[in-house]
Protein backbone atom coordinates (compact mmCIF):
# COMPACT_ATOMS: atom_id res chain seq x y z
CA UNK A 1 0.00 0.00 0.00
CA UNK A 2 1.36 3.43 -0.89
CA UNK A 3 1.53 6.38 1.48
CA UNK A 4 -0.80 9.36 1.63
CA UNK A 5 -0.41 11.82 -1.25
CA UNK A 6 -1.12 15.53 -0.84
CA UNK A 7 -4.41 16.67 -2.34
CA UNK A 8 -4.01 20.27 -3.50
CA UNK A 9 -6.94 22.58 -2.86
CA UNK A 10 -7.95 26.01 -4.11
CA UNK A 11 -5.47 27.75 -1.83
CA UNK A 12 -2.56 25.30 -1.88
CA UNK A 13 -2.46 24.46 -5.61
CA UNK A 14 0.37 26.95 -6.42
CA UNK A 15 2.54 25.41 -3.69
CA UNK A 16 2.24 21.92 -5.19
CA UNK A 17 2.66 23.16 -8.77
CA UNK A 18 5.92 24.86 -7.82
CA UNK A 19 7.02 21.79 -5.82
CA UNK A 20 6.62 19.67 -8.96
CA UNK A 21 9.16 22.03 -10.61
CA UNK A 22 11.49 21.79 -7.60
CA UNK A 23 10.75 25.30 -6.38
CA UNK A 24 9.81 26.28 -2.81
CA UNK A 25 7.10 28.91 -2.69
CA UNK A 26 5.22 29.89 0.45
CA UNK A 27 2.04 31.82 1.11
CA UNK A 28 2.59 35.52 1.76
CA UNK A 29 -0.20 37.71 3.09
CA UNK A 30 -0.82 40.50 0.59
CA UNK A 31 -1.89 42.80 3.45
CA UNK A 32 1.01 42.54 5.93
CA UNK A 33 3.51 40.78 3.60
CA UNK A 34 4.28 38.12 6.22
CA UNK A 35 5.07 34.59 5.08
CA UNK A 36 2.56 32.21 6.62
CA UNK A 37 2.69 28.43 6.65
CA UNK A 38 0.27 26.84 6.31
CA UNK A 39 -2.10 29.48 4.88
CA UNK A 40 -5.38 29.95 6.75
CA UNK A 41 -8.68 31.70 5.96
CA UNK A 42 -7.53 34.63 8.14
CA UNK A 43 -3.93 35.85 8.22
CA UNK A 44 -2.52 34.59 11.56
CA UNK A 45 -0.17 37.60 11.68
CA UNK A 46 -2.32 40.66 10.86
CA UNK A 47 -5.70 38.89 11.21
CA UNK A 48 -6.97 40.30 7.92
CA UNK A 49 -10.02 38.31 6.80
CA UNK A 50 -9.14 38.62 3.12
CA UNK A 51 -5.38 37.97 3.13
CA UNK A 52 -5.18 37.16 -0.62
CA UNK A 53 -2.17 34.95 -0.12
CA UNK A 54 0.33 34.99 -2.96
CA UNK A 55 2.82 32.14 -3.22
CA UNK A 56 6.27 33.64 -3.51
CA UNK A 57 9.79 32.19 -3.57
CA UNK A 58 10.93 31.42 -0.03
CA UNK A 59 14.43 30.94 1.39
CA UNK A 60 15.68 27.45 0.65
CA UNK A 61 18.23 27.34 3.44
CA UNK A 62 17.62 27.05 7.15
CA UNK A 63 18.72 25.45 10.39
CA UNK A 64 17.64 22.32 12.24
CA UNK A 65 15.60 23.14 15.35
CA UNK A 66 14.89 19.53 16.22
CA UNK A 67 14.58 16.08 14.68
CA UNK A 68 13.13 12.69 15.41
CA UNK A 69 13.89 9.31 13.88
CA UNK A 70 10.64 7.52 13.06
CA UNK A 71 11.18 3.82 13.72
CA UNK A 72 7.58 2.66 13.63
CA UNK A 73 5.29 4.27 11.07
CA UNK A 74 1.59 4.49 11.76
CA UNK A 75 0.95 5.14 8.07
CA UNK A 76 1.37 2.72 5.16
CA UNK A 77 4.02 3.25 2.50
CA UNK A 78 6.94 4.42 4.62
CA UNK A 79 10.21 2.54 4.99
CA UNK A 80 11.52 2.89 8.54
CA UNK A 81 13.64 4.28 9.96
CA UNK A 82 13.51 7.76 8.51
CA UNK A 83 14.36 11.11 10.03
CA UNK A 84 12.02 14.09 10.25
CA UNK A 85 13.47 17.57 10.73
CA UNK A 86 11.91 20.66 12.29
CA UNK A 87 13.50 23.47 10.28
CA UNK A 88 13.50 27.25 10.70
CA UNK A 89 14.09 28.86 7.29
CA UNK A 90 16.72 31.58 7.17
CA UNK A 91 15.21 35.01 7.67
CA UNK A 92 11.80 33.60 8.62
CA UNK A 93 12.37 32.97 12.31
CA UNK A 94 8.82 32.28 13.25
CA UNK A 95 8.04 29.94 10.38
CA UNK A 96 8.79 26.26 10.55
CA UNK A 97 8.72 23.44 8.04
CA UNK A 98 8.75 19.74 8.86
CA UNK A 99 10.30 17.47 6.28
CA UNK A 100 12.27 14.30 5.78
CA UNK A 101 16.03 14.19 5.88
CA UNK A 102 17.36 13.25 2.44
CA UNK A 103 18.74 11.06 1.08
CA UNK A 104 17.06 8.06 2.70
CA UNK A 105 19.41 6.30 5.08
CA UNK A 106 21.39 9.43 5.93
CA UNK A 107 22.41 9.58 9.63
CA UNK A 108 20.43 12.16 11.63
CA UNK A 109 22.07 15.49 12.52
CA UNK A 110 24.38 15.61 15.53
CA UNK A 111 23.31 19.00 16.86
CA UNK A 112 20.49 21.47 16.61
CA UNK A 113 21.49 24.52 14.60
CA UNK A 114 23.03 22.50 11.75
CA UNK A 115 22.43 24.17 8.36
CA UNK A 116 20.17 22.49 5.81
CA UNK A 117 18.79 23.24 2.37
CA UNK A 118 15.57 22.27 0.67
CA UNK A 119 15.32 19.56 -1.97
CA UNK A 120 12.23 18.02 -3.49
CA UNK A 121 11.56 14.29 -3.36
CA UNK A 122 8.80 12.17 -4.79
CA UNK A 123 7.63 10.03 -1.84
CA UNK A 124 8.11 6.26 -2.04
CA UNK A 125 4.39 5.85 -2.65
CA UNK A 126 4.43 8.26 -5.61
CA UNK A 127 2.41 11.42 -5.96
CA UNK A 128 3.58 15.03 -6.03
CA UNK A 129 7.08 16.00 -4.92
CA UNK A 130 7.34 17.20 -1.32
CA UNK A 131 10.01 19.40 0.27
CA UNK A 132 12.73 17.52 2.14
CA UNK A 133 16.04 18.67 3.57
CA UNK A 134 19.69 17.87 3.00
CA UNK A 135 22.34 18.66 5.61
CA UNK A 136 24.56 21.38 4.09
CA UNK A 137 28.30 20.76 3.96
CA UNK A 138 30.05 23.11 6.40
CA UNK B 1 -11.10 41.16 33.36
CA UNK B 2 -12.67 41.28 36.80
CA UNK B 3 -11.71 38.89 39.58
CA UNK B 4 -12.36 35.16 39.51
CA UNK B 5 -15.68 34.85 41.37
CA UNK B 6 -15.79 31.06 41.63
CA UNK B 7 -12.89 30.58 44.05
CA UNK B 8 -13.91 27.99 46.68
CA UNK B 9 -17.58 28.35 45.72
CA UNK B 10 -17.88 24.88 44.16
CA UNK B 11 -16.85 21.53 45.61
CA UNK B 12 -16.33 17.95 44.52
CA UNK B 13 -18.55 15.82 46.75
CA UNK B 14 -18.22 12.29 45.43
CA UNK B 15 -16.67 10.07 42.80
CA UNK B 16 -16.46 6.60 41.33
CA UNK B 17 -14.20 4.88 38.85
CA UNK B 18 -14.29 1.60 36.99
CA UNK B 19 -11.30 -0.70 36.91
CA UNK B 20 -8.86 0.45 34.20
CA UNK B 21 -8.28 -2.48 31.84
CA UNK B 22 -7.06 -3.16 28.31
CA UNK B 23 -10.57 -4.07 27.11
CA UNK B 24 -13.71 -4.23 29.23
CA UNK B 25 -16.10 -7.05 28.45
CA UNK B 26 -19.05 -4.62 28.51
CA UNK B 27 -19.93 -1.68 26.26
CA UNK B 28 -18.40 1.61 27.39
CA UNK B 29 -21.81 3.25 27.75
CA UNK B 30 -23.12 0.54 30.10
CA UNK B 31 -19.99 0.92 32.20
CA UNK B 32 -20.43 4.71 32.24
CA UNK B 33 -24.01 4.48 33.50
CA UNK B 34 -22.96 2.15 36.32
CA UNK B 35 -20.04 4.38 37.30
CA UNK B 36 -22.25 7.49 37.18
CA UNK B 37 -24.83 5.83 39.49
CA UNK B 38 -22.06 4.82 41.86
CA UNK B 39 -20.61 8.36 41.94
CA UNK B 40 -24.05 9.90 42.58
CA UNK B 41 -24.67 7.44 45.44
CA UNK B 42 -21.18 8.14 46.79
CA UNK B 43 -22.13 11.81 46.99
CA UNK B 44 -25.24 10.95 48.98
CA UNK B 45 -27.54 11.92 46.12
CA UNK B 46 -29.99 10.28 43.73
CA UNK B 47 -30.17 10.56 39.94
CA UNK B 48 -33.15 12.89 40.38
CA UNK B 49 -30.89 15.37 42.23
CA UNK B 50 -28.38 15.57 39.38
CA UNK B 51 -29.44 18.20 36.88
CA UNK B 52 -26.13 19.01 35.16
CA UNK B 53 -23.88 16.84 32.99
CA UNK B 54 -20.55 17.83 31.47
CA UNK B 55 -17.76 15.91 29.81
CA UNK B 56 -15.42 15.89 26.88
CA UNK B 57 -16.17 12.94 24.63
CA UNK B 58 -12.95 12.93 22.60
CA UNK B 59 -11.62 9.55 21.49
CA UNK B 60 -7.92 10.41 21.61
CA UNK B 61 -6.54 8.45 18.70
CA UNK B 62 -5.13 9.34 15.30
CA UNK B 63 -6.29 5.96 13.95
CA UNK B 64 -9.22 5.29 11.64
CA UNK B 65 -11.66 4.25 14.38
CA UNK B 66 -15.35 5.10 14.15
CA UNK B 67 -16.71 7.38 16.86
CA UNK B 68 -19.96 5.91 18.16
CA UNK B 69 -21.69 7.49 21.13
CA UNK B 70 -22.20 4.93 23.90
CA UNK B 71 -19.67 2.55 22.34
CA UNK B 72 -16.35 4.30 21.65
CA UNK B 73 -17.19 7.57 23.41
CA UNK B 74 -19.85 8.68 25.88
CA UNK B 75 -21.20 12.20 25.53
CA UNK B 76 -22.86 14.06 28.39
CA UNK B 77 -26.12 13.92 26.48
CA UNK B 78 -25.92 10.15 26.00
CA UNK B 79 -25.12 9.59 29.65
CA UNK B 80 -27.91 11.85 30.93
CA UNK B 81 -30.46 10.16 28.66
CA UNK B 82 -29.37 6.64 29.56
CA UNK B 83 -29.29 7.40 33.29
CA UNK B 84 -32.91 8.49 33.04
CA UNK B 85 -32.03 11.93 34.38
CA UNK B 86 -34.09 15.06 33.87
CA UNK B 87 -31.30 17.60 33.47
CA UNK B 88 -31.38 21.37 33.01
CA UNK B 89 -27.78 21.70 31.73
CA UNK B 90 -25.97 19.23 29.46
CA UNK B 91 -22.85 20.13 27.51
CA UNK B 92 -19.46 18.99 26.30
CA UNK B 93 -16.04 20.63 26.27
CA UNK B 94 -14.51 20.76 22.82
CA UNK B 95 -10.95 21.86 23.50
CA UNK B 96 -7.91 20.07 24.86
CA UNK B 97 -7.28 19.61 28.55
CA UNK B 98 -10.56 17.76 28.41
CA UNK B 99 -11.14 17.07 32.08
CA UNK B 100 -10.15 20.54 33.39
CA UNK B 101 -12.38 21.93 30.62
CA UNK B 102 -15.33 19.80 31.68
CA UNK B 103 -14.79 20.76 35.34
CA UNK B 104 -14.72 24.44 34.33
CA UNK B 105 -18.06 24.04 32.54
CA UNK B 106 -19.49 22.39 35.67
CA UNK B 107 -18.20 25.20 37.89
CA UNK B 108 -19.71 27.81 35.60
CA UNK B 109 -23.07 26.03 35.53
CA UNK B 110 -23.17 25.84 39.32
CA UNK B 111 -22.10 29.45 39.75
CA UNK B 112 -24.75 30.67 37.32
CA UNK B 113 -27.47 28.54 38.88
CA UNK B 114 -28.00 26.66 35.62
CA UNK B 115 -27.62 23.46 37.66
CA UNK B 116 -27.49 22.45 41.33
CA UNK B 117 -25.55 19.17 41.09
CA UNK B 118 -23.32 18.40 38.12
CA UNK B 119 -21.90 15.04 37.11
CA UNK B 120 -18.54 15.34 35.33
CA UNK B 121 -17.48 12.13 33.67
CA UNK B 122 -14.78 10.86 31.34
CA UNK B 123 -15.10 7.60 29.43
CA UNK B 124 -12.05 6.31 27.56
CA UNK B 125 -12.07 3.50 25.06
CA UNK B 126 -9.38 1.33 23.54
CA UNK B 127 -10.68 0.23 20.14
CA UNK B 128 -9.71 -3.14 18.70
CA UNK B 129 -6.78 -3.04 16.23
CA UNK B 130 -3.85 -0.64 16.01
CA UNK B 131 -4.66 2.41 18.12
CA UNK B 132 -2.95 5.06 15.97
CA UNK B 133 -2.61 3.12 12.70
CA UNK B 134 -4.16 4.76 9.66
CA UNK B 135 -4.61 3.57 6.09
CA UNK B 136 -5.30 7.05 4.72
CA UNK B 137 -4.18 7.40 1.10
CA UNK B 138 -4.89 11.09 0.69
CA UNK B 139 -3.72 14.01 2.75
CA UNK B 140 -6.27 16.79 2.56
CA UNK B 141 -6.60 20.12 4.33
CA UNK B 142 -4.03 20.79 7.04
CA UNK B 143 -2.70 17.22 6.76
CA UNK B 144 -1.38 17.89 3.22
CA UNK B 145 1.54 19.84 4.72
CA UNK B 146 2.88 17.09 7.00
CA UNK B 147 1.38 13.68 6.33
CA UNK B 148 3.02 13.02 2.93
CA UNK B 149 6.38 13.41 4.73
CA UNK B 150 5.33 10.79 7.30
CA UNK B 151 4.77 13.30 10.11
CA UNK B 152 1.65 11.84 11.63
CA UNK B 153 0.16 11.06 15.01
CA UNK B 154 1.01 12.01 18.56
CA UNK B 155 4.18 9.96 18.94
CA UNK B 156 5.99 11.83 16.16
CA UNK B 157 4.47 15.01 17.59
CA UNK B 158 6.05 14.48 21.01
CA UNK B 159 9.32 13.16 19.56
CA UNK B 160 10.28 16.57 18.13
CA UNK B 161 10.03 18.75 21.27
CA UNK B 162 11.45 15.96 23.43
CA UNK B 163 14.57 15.70 21.30
CA UNK B 164 14.74 19.50 21.22
CA UNK B 165 14.78 19.38 25.04
CA UNK B 166 17.44 16.62 25.02
CA UNK B 167 19.67 18.56 22.65
CA UNK B 168 19.29 21.91 24.33
CA UNK B 169 19.50 20.91 27.96
CA UNK B 170 21.50 17.68 27.90
CA UNK B 171 18.70 15.37 29.03
CA UNK B 172 19.07 11.64 28.42
CA UNK B 173 16.90 8.55 28.14
CA UNK B 174 17.87 7.75 31.73
CA UNK B 175 16.27 11.06 32.76
CA UNK B 176 13.09 10.29 30.85
CA UNK B 177 13.11 6.81 32.33
CA UNK B 178 13.17 8.30 35.83
CA UNK B 179 9.77 9.88 35.12
CA UNK B 180 8.30 6.59 33.95
CA UNK B 181 9.75 4.57 36.83
CA UNK B 182 8.21 7.00 39.34
CA UNK B 183 4.79 6.88 37.66
CA UNK B 184 4.80 3.08 37.45
CA UNK B 185 5.95 2.75 41.07
CA UNK B 186 2.93 4.75 42.21
CA UNK B 187 0.53 3.16 39.73
CA UNK B 188 1.57 -0.32 40.81
CA UNK B 189 0.11 0.44 44.25
CA UNK B 190 -3.36 1.33 42.93
CA UNK B 191 -5.83 -1.57 42.87
CA UNK B 192 -7.80 0.01 39.98
CA UNK B 193 -4.76 0.61 37.76
CA UNK B 194 -3.98 -1.27 34.58
CA UNK B 195 -0.42 -1.47 35.97
CA UNK B 196 -1.42 -2.66 39.46
CA UNK B 197 1.41 -4.79 40.79
CA UNK B 198 3.58 -3.97 37.75
CA UNK B 199 6.30 -1.47 38.53
CA UNK B 200 8.96 -0.85 35.88
CA UNK B 201 12.68 -0.58 36.51
CA UNK B 202 15.11 1.59 34.60
CA UNK B 203 16.79 -1.36 32.86
CA UNK B 204 13.45 -2.52 31.44
CA UNK B 205 12.77 1.03 30.31
CA UNK B 206 16.14 1.40 28.60
CA UNK B 207 15.78 -1.98 26.86
CA UNK B 208 12.57 -0.91 25.08
CA UNK B 209 12.98 -0.12 21.36
CA UNK B 210 12.40 3.47 20.29
CA UNK B 211 9.30 4.46 18.33
CA UNK B 212 10.19 8.08 17.48
CA UNK B 213 13.52 9.10 19.01
CA UNK B 214 13.83 9.53 21.96
CA UNK B 215 10.33 8.19 22.74
CA UNK B 216 9.76 4.49 23.48
CA UNK B 217 6.49 2.77 24.27
CA UNK B 218 6.93 3.19 28.03
CA UNK B 219 6.92 6.97 27.53
CA UNK B 220 3.36 6.70 26.21
CA UNK B 221 0.36 5.94 28.40
CA UNK B 222 -1.37 2.72 27.50
CA UNK B 223 -4.77 2.91 25.77
CA UNK B 224 -7.45 1.42 28.02
CA UNK B 225 -11.14 1.12 28.68
CA UNK B 226 -12.18 3.01 31.78
CA UNK B 227 -14.72 5.46 33.16
CA UNK B 228 -14.59 7.92 36.03
CA UNK B 229 -17.27 10.25 37.33
CA UNK B 230 -17.21 13.08 39.84
CA UNK B 231 -20.13 14.98 41.39
CA UNK B 232 -19.80 18.73 41.91
CA UNK B 233 -22.12 21.10 43.70
CA UNK B 234 -22.02 24.48 45.36
CA UNK B 235 -19.94 24.82 48.54
CA UNK B 236 -23.15 25.69 50.35
CA UNK B 237 -24.96 22.50 49.35
CA UNK B 238 -21.80 20.47 49.93
CA UNK B 239 -22.06 21.14 53.67
CA UNK B 240 -25.11 18.89 53.94
CA UNK B 241 -23.57 15.96 52.06
CA UNK B 242 -21.73 13.00 53.61
CA UNK B 243 -18.20 13.41 52.22
CA UNK B 244 -15.75 16.14 53.17
CA UNK B 245 -15.95 18.68 50.33
CA UNK B 246 -12.93 19.33 48.13
CA UNK B 247 -13.17 22.89 46.85
CA UNK B 248 -12.34 24.06 43.36
CA UNK B 249 -9.99 26.94 44.05
CA UNK B 250 -9.41 27.95 40.43
CA UNK B 251 -9.16 26.62 36.92
CA UNK B 252 -6.97 27.64 34.00
CA UNK B 253 -6.86 26.80 30.31
CA UNK B 254 -4.18 27.39 27.72
CA UNK B 255 -4.71 30.31 25.38
CA UNK B 256 -4.10 30.12 21.62
CA UNK B 257 -0.51 29.40 20.71
CA UNK B 258 1.50 30.46 17.66
CA UNK B 259 0.34 29.44 14.22
CA UNK B 260 2.04 26.16 13.40
CA UNK B 261 1.82 23.11 11.21
CA UNK B 262 -0.59 20.46 12.50
CA UNK B 263 0.76 18.71 15.62
CA UNK B 264 3.88 20.85 15.65
CA UNK B 265 4.81 21.87 19.20
CA UNK B 266 8.18 23.63 19.29
CA UNK B 267 9.68 23.65 22.76
CA UNK B 268 9.58 27.45 23.05
CA UNK B 269 5.82 27.49 22.35
CA UNK B 270 5.28 24.94 25.12
CA UNK B 271 7.34 26.95 27.62
CA UNK B 272 6.00 30.38 26.72
CA UNK B 273 2.28 29.60 26.51
CA UNK B 274 2.56 27.05 29.32
CA UNK B 275 3.91 29.70 31.67
CA UNK B 276 0.87 31.84 30.84
CA UNK B 277 -1.45 28.93 31.72
CA UNK B 278 0.24 28.67 35.12
CA UNK B 279 0.05 32.45 35.65
CA UNK B 280 -3.69 32.30 35.07
CA UNK B 281 -3.99 29.60 37.73
CA UNK B 282 -1.98 31.62 40.28
CA UNK B 283 -3.92 34.82 39.53
CA UNK B 284 -7.32 33.19 39.86
CA UNK B 285 -6.43 31.23 42.99
CA UNK B 286 -4.40 33.89 44.76
CA UNK B 287 -1.91 31.14 45.59
CA UNK B 288 1.55 30.26 44.31
CA UNK B 289 3.58 27.15 43.56
CA UNK B 290 4.86 26.94 47.15
CA UNK B 291 1.31 26.69 48.50
CA UNK B 292 0.64 23.48 46.59
CA UNK B 293 1.21 20.14 48.31
CA UNK B 294 0.13 17.89 45.44
CA UNK B 295 0.84 19.27 41.97
CA UNK B 296 -0.39 16.30 39.93
CA UNK B 297 1.30 16.99 36.61
CA UNK B 298 0.11 15.40 33.40
CA UNK B 299 2.06 12.52 31.94
CA UNK B 300 0.23 11.11 28.93
CA UNK B 301 3.72 11.30 27.44
CA UNK B 302 6.57 11.29 29.95
CA UNK B 303 8.19 14.61 28.84
CA UNK B 304 4.98 16.44 29.76
CA UNK B 305 6.08 15.98 33.38
CA UNK B 306 9.16 18.13 32.72
CA UNK B 307 7.13 20.69 30.79
CA UNK B 308 4.56 21.08 33.59
CA UNK B 309 7.14 21.20 36.39
CA UNK B 310 8.83 24.05 34.53
CA UNK B 311 5.60 25.84 33.56
CA UNK B 312 4.37 25.74 37.16
CA UNK B 313 7.72 27.10 38.33
CA UNK B 314 9.01 24.12 40.32
CA UNK B 315 12.21 24.19 38.26
CA UNK B 316 13.85 26.72 35.98
CA UNK B 317 13.33 25.98 32.28
CA UNK B 318 15.74 23.25 31.22
CA UNK B 319 16.24 21.86 34.74
CA UNK B 320 13.28 19.52 35.27
CA UNK B 321 15.11 16.42 33.99
CA UNK B 322 17.80 16.89 36.64
CA UNK B 323 15.17 17.61 39.29
CA UNK B 324 13.30 14.36 38.56
CA UNK B 325 16.43 12.23 38.21
CA UNK B 326 17.66 13.62 41.52
CA UNK B 327 14.58 12.30 43.32
CA UNK B 328 12.72 15.62 43.26
CA UNK B 329 9.29 14.03 42.67
CA UNK B 330 9.83 10.80 44.64
CA UNK B 331 6.50 10.23 46.40
CA UNK B 332 8.24 8.22 49.13
CA UNK B 333 10.68 10.94 50.15
CA UNK B 334 9.56 13.41 52.77
CA UNK B 335 10.04 16.92 51.47
CA UNK B 336 10.05 15.91 47.80
CA UNK B 337 7.26 17.08 45.49
CA UNK B 338 4.78 14.19 45.06
CA UNK B 339 3.94 15.18 41.47
CA UNK B 340 2.94 11.70 40.30
CA UNK B 341 1.67 10.26 43.60
CA UNK B 342 -1.61 9.30 41.92
CA UNK B 343 0.21 7.15 39.37
CA UNK B 344 -0.61 9.51 36.53
CA UNK B 345 -1.52 8.20 33.12
CA UNK B 346 1.76 6.31 32.72
CA UNK B 347 1.06 4.40 35.93
CA UNK B 348 -2.71 4.00 35.52
CA UNK B 349 -3.59 3.90 31.82
CA UNK B 350 -4.78 6.46 29.25
CA UNK B 351 -7.47 8.06 31.44
CA UNK B 352 -6.79 11.60 30.18
CA UNK B 353 -6.46 13.62 33.37
CA UNK B 354 -8.55 11.36 35.59
CA UNK B 355 -5.64 10.02 37.70
CA UNK B 356 -4.55 13.59 38.45
CA UNK B 357 -8.05 14.73 39.47
CA UNK B 358 -8.76 11.53 41.39
CA UNK B 359 -5.56 11.86 43.42
CA UNK B 360 -6.39 15.47 44.31
CA UNK B 361 -9.91 14.48 45.32
CA UNK B 362 -9.02 11.36 47.35
CA UNK B 363 -6.12 12.99 49.20
CA UNK B 364 -7.86 16.28 49.94
CA UNK B 365 -11.10 14.56 51.01
CA UNK B 366 -9.11 12.32 53.36
CA UNK B 367 -10.25 9.26 51.42
CA UNK B 368 -6.92 7.91 50.15
CA UNK B 369 -6.82 5.00 52.62
CA UNK B 370 -3.36 3.67 53.36
CA UNK B 371 -1.94 6.08 50.75
CA UNK B 372 -3.30 9.08 52.67
CA UNK B 373 -0.76 11.91 52.81
CA UNK B 374 -1.18 13.75 56.09
CA UNK B 375 -1.46 17.49 55.89
CA UNK B 376 -2.18 17.67 52.15
CA UNK B 377 -4.26 20.80 51.67
CA UNK B 378 -3.88 22.04 48.09
CA UNK B 379 -3.54 20.08 44.85
CA UNK B 380 -3.42 20.79 41.14
CA UNK B 381 -4.73 18.41 38.47
CA UNK B 382 -3.11 19.08 35.10
CA UNK B 383 -3.97 17.73 31.69
CA UNK B 384 -2.37 17.70 28.23
CA UNK B 385 0.58 19.95 27.42
CA UNK B 386 0.83 23.17 29.47
CA UNK B 387 0.49 25.21 26.26
CA UNK B 388 -2.44 23.24 24.98
CA UNK B 389 -4.42 21.92 27.95
CA UNK B 390 -5.48 23.07 31.36
CA UNK B 391 -5.34 22.63 35.10
CA UNK B 392 -7.65 22.83 38.09
CA UNK B 393 -6.59 23.70 41.62
CA UNK B 394 -8.37 21.94 44.48
CA UNK B 395 -8.25 22.55 48.22
CA UNK B 396 -9.51 20.87 51.37
CA UNK B 397 -10.28 24.33 52.73
CA UNK B 398 -12.11 27.46 51.62
CA UNK B 399 -9.24 29.66 50.41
Amino acid sequence: MSGPVPVPDEVSAPFWEAAADGRLVLARCSRCETFVHPPEPVCPHCHHTDPRFAFEPAPTTGVVRSWTVIRQSFLPGFNVPFTLLDVALDGLDDLRLIGRLAPEGREPPEHIGEPVHVVFEVPAGGGPAVPSFVLSEP
Amino acid sequence: MTGFAARSKVAVVGCAQSPIVKHHDRPLGALAVDVAREAIADAGLTVADVDGFTTSALLPTAGDHPVVDGVSTVSANWLAANLGADPSYVTGFQGYGQLPGAVALAVNALMSGAADHVLVHRALHNPAGRYHGSAQQQARGAAQWTMPQGYFGPIAMIGLPTNEYFQRYGATREDLGAVVVEARKNGARLPWSHWHGSPLDLDEYLAAPLLADPICRFDCDRPVDGVAAFVLTTAERARDLPNRPVYVTAYAGAQPSRHRLPLHWPLDDIAEVGAATARQLWERSGLGADDVDLPQVYDGFSPFVWFWLEALGYCPVGEAHRFVSGGGIDSDVLGALPALSGGGALGSGRMHGVPQMLECYLQLAGRAGDRQREGARVGIACQASPHFGGAVMYSSEVM
